[in-house]
């Protein structure tokens, strides 16, 4: 199906891995996701002049102020984010903590903070936001415990603690073993979740796709053959050659 | 005259009677009935279009299928969307062609012809300096990371492209690269988003949502 401009949809997915927004306000978006538009939108870097008001109200977190533009105008904007599933969450008047890579944009009335845990943010207020995932997200309630890595994040409930394997602890005590990683079966430490609320889980413990560009060869090499594999050893070979 | 169909989103069937369908080498997965495949090297086109495709690289590596029955498709796991033309000209990277058969004609097309704004997208894109063109009335089918997104283009609405996501267009397009350079660019608080390619005329433009 083709879309129009009429016939995109106003705050939807276009499928798994795209989503358009009908934009008539400014709202933060992810740098470099906008992959189509319509109409006359212009995409500026926080903290440039012009918007620092709105940033002080909703953007709170200095660290990430690179990895975020305001999108301001009329028109419709088309996002997608290297082959990662998009999902939209409605907060209402609540606290949604997320992976920082993995927010794709947000509401300006939504305040935007460096939550606690290193590599967190957290979302607070009334409003919506785009995450993308590496593969669709799983809604889990507590009490549960999550792997670190597919942990997407969590919404309205407390603060998680980590949890170890007791065998674990027991291979740090024998400190020959666990440096060898004999005794290591890779789950051994959890994130624990207690009270009510909502846990995020995506479908793969492998991060978003897209990161950079070597994780996505390494990602690709499986599906490369014989001679594909010969053909990128010579093309690597030329480029170290050339770069000496 | 060949029929296209989608088993599924990764998966393409082609009903053939007497037909002779080209493909991506190595991306015919299963057939029922009797065909013929070999490599193809004109893809029903002249000897000097072959040369061409060879000597700029937008060498469709093609084989094609002739006989009757039904054929399956599939590439490396990724998306394919059969597109319909009728009568306009499809402007597509050969790495990005599943499928079509004779009744498109296909060409290599240096984007020089387009001016320096052809070139320029070319090199945004990451497409180099020629195109495959299919031309004609009949089914081709293409391949992405994720379902392709068809946007519509019209006099009186242009379309902004990510030049990253960009696969191809069809129809009375024309493209001009949109730079977006400012002081902020320079001290490394670009939006992101400093080149963009601008699409208009009528007709309609295939983006995927992956940034290659």
């Amino acid at each position: 199906m083709t879309y129009t401009y009429e016939s995109l949809p106003a705050y939807d997915n276009l499928n798994r891995f795209s989503f358009a927004i009908d934009v008539h306000d400014s709202m933060f978006i992810r740098k470099g996701k906008m992959i189509a538009y319509y109409g006359n939108l212009r995409f500026e870097a926080l903290g440039s002049g012009v918007f620092d008001m709105l940033v002080q109200h909703a953007f709170n977190a200095p660290l990430y102020v690179n990895d975020f533009v305001i999108v301001t105008g009329q028109g419709k904007l088309v996002l997608g984010d290297n082959y990662n599933d998009i999902n939209s969450y409605d907060l209402d008047n609540g606290a949604l903590t997320v992976k920082s890579n993995h927010v794709l944009g947000f509401d300006k009335n939504l305040e935007c903070k460096e939550s606690m845990l290193k590599g967190y943010l957290t979302l607070l207020g009334t409003g919506r936001f785009l995450a993308s995932s590496n593969g669709p997200v799983l809604f889990l309630e507590p009490p549960c415990r999550v792997d670190e890595q597919a942990l997407l994040g969590w919404a309205d409930v407390p603060s998680p603690y980590y949890h170890h394997d007791y065998s674990y602890i027991k291979s740090v005590a024998s400190a020959v073993g666990s440096m060898m990683g004999l005794t290591s079966t890779g789950e051994e430490r959890q994130v624990d979740f207690a009270g009510t609320g909502n846990v995020l889980v995506q479908s793969t413990e492998l991060g978003l796709l897209g990161q950079s560009a070597l994780s996505d060869i390494l990602a690709r090499m499986t599906g490369l053959h014989q001679n594909e594999l010969q053909q990128l050893q010579a093309a690597v070979a030329a480029r170290l050659g050339m770069t000496r | 005259m060949p029929s296209y169909s989608l088993t599924n989103e990764k998966l393409l069937q082609v009903v053939a009677q007497n037909d002779e369908i080209y493909s991506k080498r190595g991306s015919m997965i299963a057939y029922k009935g009797s065909f013929n495949f070999a490599r193809a090297h004109l893809i029903g086109g002249s000897i000097q279009q072959a040369a061409m495709r060879a000597v700029t690289r937008e060498g469709l590596q093609l084989m094609s299928a002739t006989g009757s029955g039904e054929i399956y498709y599939a590439h490396l796991g990724k998306f394919i969307t059969i597109i319909s033309l009728n009568g306009e000209t499809m402007y597509v990277e050969s790495d990005s062609v599943i499928a079509f058969d004779k009744r498109l004609r296909a060409d290599t097309m240096f984007l020089g012809n387009q001016g320096i704004q052809g070139l320029i997208r070319g090199a945004t894109a990451g497409q180099g300096l020629f195109t495959t063109t299919l031309s004609g009335r009949g089914e081709l089918a293409i391949i992405s990371d994720g379902n392709a997104i068809a946007l519509d283009v019209t006099s009186d609405r242009t379309l902004f492209v990510d030049p990253n996501a960009y696969i191809g267009h069809k129809g009375q397009l024309t493209s001009t690269t949109v730079f977006d350079v400012s002081w902020k660019n320079l001290i490394g608080q670009g939006s992101g988003e400093s080149f963009q390619l601008k699409f208009t005329g009528t007709g309609t433009v295939y983006i995927q949502a992956s940034e290659r």
